[in-house]
């Protein structure tokens, strides 16, 4: 059995930043990632991470963006914390290894980003994920941390009531193991899959919300997703960074027509906008980059260009590109107080996962990144503490003959006709329909009939595939349980919230209702059915 | 359409011996063969084992052969590879371990030597507030490097790899490039040295064939040729090859030809006995044809001056 003092579940940005805080702190860690570290999702992000560095700015400004955007649903004191360390954190960033784009005098240089006041949003051309995800993995490296990749987490341990580790998969293995722990942090990314065509990586499935979910601990506004603006939406869907829009491109219409009077806005009233030009008439809507001009272009947008073109078969210095809102990342996931900790103890959670009430219900742009660095840093830090005072508990008995024995009923090779892709497709879709960017009740009754029906489909696979070496089979259909139980989740939410709110927006109920709903939804477990609660937003005026 | 994909096979809990398989798929005009590998896994055969997460480009996950030629699943149209005929073959990358149909094995594929070339910075821990002050050309230069996404094209391009996998490889020494020429590092005297080991930058044969490979214009040979002239510029030149290249340029230099007799003894250098005697017996064979050359005995090139001011004009412009 491995054992550690704080496991970390979930390889990219946030998991990463944990990892390296928990060994800075002196205790030993491991992490489990179901793909390579540099192939997660924090890979994708573009536009850059936000940092009140310049000269017109400060902490308090940064935190007004980021409670406008909110749309007063965000932890004041969170906030204001947050905001006033980002600048630390993404300093570190930088002097451990990260090549920033650099102003003349040399200094990081900052762009203006979505509703962001100021210039504030820190970048790598158009590829900021990718460099911060490949800087943090180098940091973690050096550290010589224990990293299980490929190895699916297929439930936590939970003794009494704390969480002791977790049961994973080890993909090329094909073997189930117990990995012991005082800690688990829980960074697994956020769950956008369900909806599709979405913004994310196959594997952006809401694993850690589902695995915390079904362990006793709480979901909070899961009703607010965010979807983005500019993405072509064909095939799997390709975000073009809305950083194009500050640097001068346009939303258009058929006729060529800019669509938005300001590009100040935050994504989900770019995103409403857009629909109502739709709704008026104005036909498709196109991303026109040519106003920002080939050679910057060029210059700032080099991944943009290459997959616009690669992807999308288009050349965005020659012609516009069609986009429309695509459902991109949600606000809610697994409720945390403001150092990372769960309702369970010894269960934390970091990053897209989880919810400690930062982004209320609406994330400034720019805001993802920095959010994994600070919190990263500092729920790693909260881990080793509780780690050091937390008794040896041991492992549940029958912990991994549990899960033995529901894995073996998957891969017992009676093929059972329906497949997780089949009922994935059907929820994608359903997603997009009934619980997308605009909801109404009727849609969210059905939504949440035909989510049922698709749980009683799930509930029934088998496979032929009964390896389980490499048996992507086997955790797609996993992927899919926690899909299903996390867009039950929203829906619950999205039905309760009879108000529209940041990101959540009902046309049965298209006012803000501060009197009854400015409080946050919180999604829990009874006798194995969700039930939704309102918890009031604590902390600070 | 109808595409029929004939795919590559191996299961290592059977006889683990390769196969194929044929499967015939209804797919649209704009399908990726992605989409395709999707749909088998999904609803014809879900023991179909490959690779796949961003799924648009970024991250170098679902790397394969298609129709032989190594490339992305998720970026690659099923109709640009079907013209000709609707079949489209699909292999895992040449000359790597295969585990499992399309699933190789990453880590001793590129993973572990990327490791082995120490790859993080080592911050000056002493650099207190603020960012340091550094020109963006220098940072433009690392981000065109760290635009790489560990698809592992310029390794499967490589042609050092198919005789000796061991070879670091140029994913790893690129990476290796990131600091070399980071400012910020601290490690860079060190991390030369584990570059220029056996199996490091000498061991590439500048055949090109990675940059011509590398489908983001990282070009991996240039870079590996950047960390040599560093290395020679930082005074770390003890590596045969690095002596080799020494001892050549010399040659030329001082006679305007090569001094191979010379080259020889200089790159397995004069005071390794063992290596020298190695070369006795090539030495006897070549003497007993009458080919020996005379070290340093060595006539001088008409225009032999003319190239030394060639040499002295690129030392002074180095400089």
């Amino acid at each position: 059995m491995q054992a550690f003092d704080v496991l970390v579940i979930g390889g990219g940005a946030s998991g990463l930043r944990a990892a390296i805080a928990v060994k800075g702190a002196g205790a030993s860690v491991a992490l489990i990632t179901k793909v390579h570290p540099l192939r997660t999702n924090s890979g994708l992000a573009q536009g850059g991470l936000n940092a009140p560095l310049g000269k017109d700015d400060s902490a308090e400004k940064f935190a007004e963006d980021t409670l406008a955007a909110g749309d007063d649903l965000c932890e004041r004191d969170i906030v204001r914390a947050f905001a006033q360390e980002a600048s630390r954190d993404v300093i570190w960033l930088e002097h451990v290894g990260v090549p920033f784009n650099r102003s003349a005098e040399g200094r990081i240089d900052l762009r203006q980003f979505g509703s962001n006041s100021r210039s504030r949003t820190c970048y790598t051309d158009d590829r900021t994920g990718h460099i911060v995800l490949q800087v943090l993995h180098e940091q973690f490296e050096r550290l010589q941390i224990p990293s299980f990749e490929e190895w699916f987490v297929t439930s936590l341990a939970v003794d009494g009531s704390a969480c002791v580790g977790a049961v994973a998969l080890g993909l090329r293995s094909g073997k189930l193991e117990p990995f012991t722990a005082r800690a688990v942090i829980l960074a697994t990314g956020g769950f956008s899959r369900m909806y599709l065509p979405s913004t994310v990586s196959l594997g952006t499935t809401g694993d850690g919300q589902n695995l915390a979910f079904t362990a006793g601990a709480r979901l909070m506004d899961m009703e607010m997703i965010q979807f983005h603006p500019t993405v072509f939406p064909k095939g799997q869907g390709l975000l073009i960074s809305e950083a194009t829009l500050r640097e001068g491109a346009e939303i258009i219409n058929e006729k060529g027509e800019p669509v938005l009077e300001s590009k100040a806005l935050t994504r989900e009233k770019i995103c409403l906008a857009m629909r109502q030009a739709t709704q008026n008439g104005s036909g498709a809507l196109s991303l026109d980059l040519r106003r920002i001009g080939k050679e910057k272009l060029a210059s700032r947008f080099p991944q943009t260009l290459e997959l616009a073109k690669t992807v999308a078969g288009i050349d965005v210095t020659k012609e516009p590109i069609p986009i429309r809102p695509v459902a991109h990342r949600p606000m809610g996931g697994i409720e945390t107080d403001a150092d990372g900790a769960t309702s369970v103890p010894g269960m934390f959670a970091v990053g897209e996962c989880a919810c400690s009430g930062l982004n209320g219900a609406g994330r400034l742009a720019g805001n993802t990144l920095t959010e994994a660095l600070v919190f990263g840093r500092k729920v790693g830090e909260t881990a080793t503490r509780h780690a050091k005072g937390a008794p040896v508990k041991g492992f549940p008995g029958s912990k991994l003959s549990d899960e033995e024995k529901r894995l073996a009923a998957l891969t017992s090779g009676n093929f059972s006709g329906d497949s997780a892709g089949k009922i994935h497709s059907e929820l994608g879709q359903l997603m997009n329909d009934k619980v997308g960017l605009v909801r109404d009740g009727a849609g969210l009754r059905e939504a949440l009939e035909r989510i049922q029906s698709l749980k009683e489909r799930h509930r029934k696979i088998k496979l032929s595939n009964s390896s389980r070496i490499y048996n992507y089979a086997l955790t797609s259909a996993l992927e899919l349980g926690s899909m299903l139980n996390l867009a039950e989740a929203v829906a619950l939410a999205a039905q309760a919230r009879s108000e529209s709110r940041g990101a959540h927006r009902r046309a049965d109920f298209p006012e803000r209702d501060d009197q009854n709903w400015r409080c946050h939804t919180v999604v829990s477990l009874a006798q194995g059915s969700p039930q939704v609660e309102k918890k009031p937003v604590a902390g600070g005026a | 359409m109808q595409i029929t994909f004939k795919v590559y096979r191996k299961d290592p809990e059977k006889d683990g011996k390769p196969g194929r398989s044929n499967y015939s798929v209804e797919l649209d005009e704009e399908a990726t063969v992605l989409d395709g590998l999707l749909k088998i896994r999904d609803e014809m055969d879900d023991t179909l084992a490959f690779r796949a997460s961003c799924a648009r480009g970024y991250c170098g996950e679902c790397t394969m052969r298609v129709n032989y030629k190594a490339c992305f699943a998720c970026t690659a149209k099923v109709s640009a590879f079907t013209k000709k005929s609707p079949e489209i073959l699909l292999d895992p990358l040449r000359n790597i371990p295969v585990i499992k149909d399309l699933v190789f094995d990453w880590d001793a594929f590129m993973w572990n030597k990327i490791t082995a070339v120490k790859p993080w910075l080592e911050p000056d821990e002493s650099s207190t507030n603020g960012e340091n002050l550094l020109p963006d050309s220098t940072m433009a230069d690392l981000r065109k490097v760290m635009s790489c996404y560990y698809c592992g094209l310029c390794d499967e391009g490589c042609t050092v790899l198919p005789v000796d996998f061991d070879f670091l490889g140029p994913a790893a020494l690129t990476k290796a490039y990131r600091f070399v020429f980071d400012p910020r590092d601290k490690a860079g005297r060190e991390r030369l040295k584990i570059a220029e080991k056996p199996k490091g930058i000498w061991d590439c044969v500048h055949c090109f064939e990675a940059s011509e490979h590398c489908p983001r214009g990282i070009a991996p040979t240039e870079r590996i040729i950047s960390i040599r002239d560093k290395a020679f510029k930082v005074g770390i030149t003890n590596e045969k090859v690095a002596r080799h290249h020494t001892s050549f340029a010399a040659s030329v230099k001082e006679s305007g030809w090569l001094d191979e007799g010379r080259l020889a003894l200089e790159s397995e250098g004069l005071t390794n006995i063992k290596g020298l005697m190695k070369l006795l017996p090539t030495a006897a064979r070549a003497m007993a044809r009458g080919k020996a050359p005379i070290p340093y005995l060595h006539p001088k090139r008409p225009g032999a001056e003319q190239i030394k001011k060639i040499f002295e004009k690129g030392e002074r412009e180095k400089k």
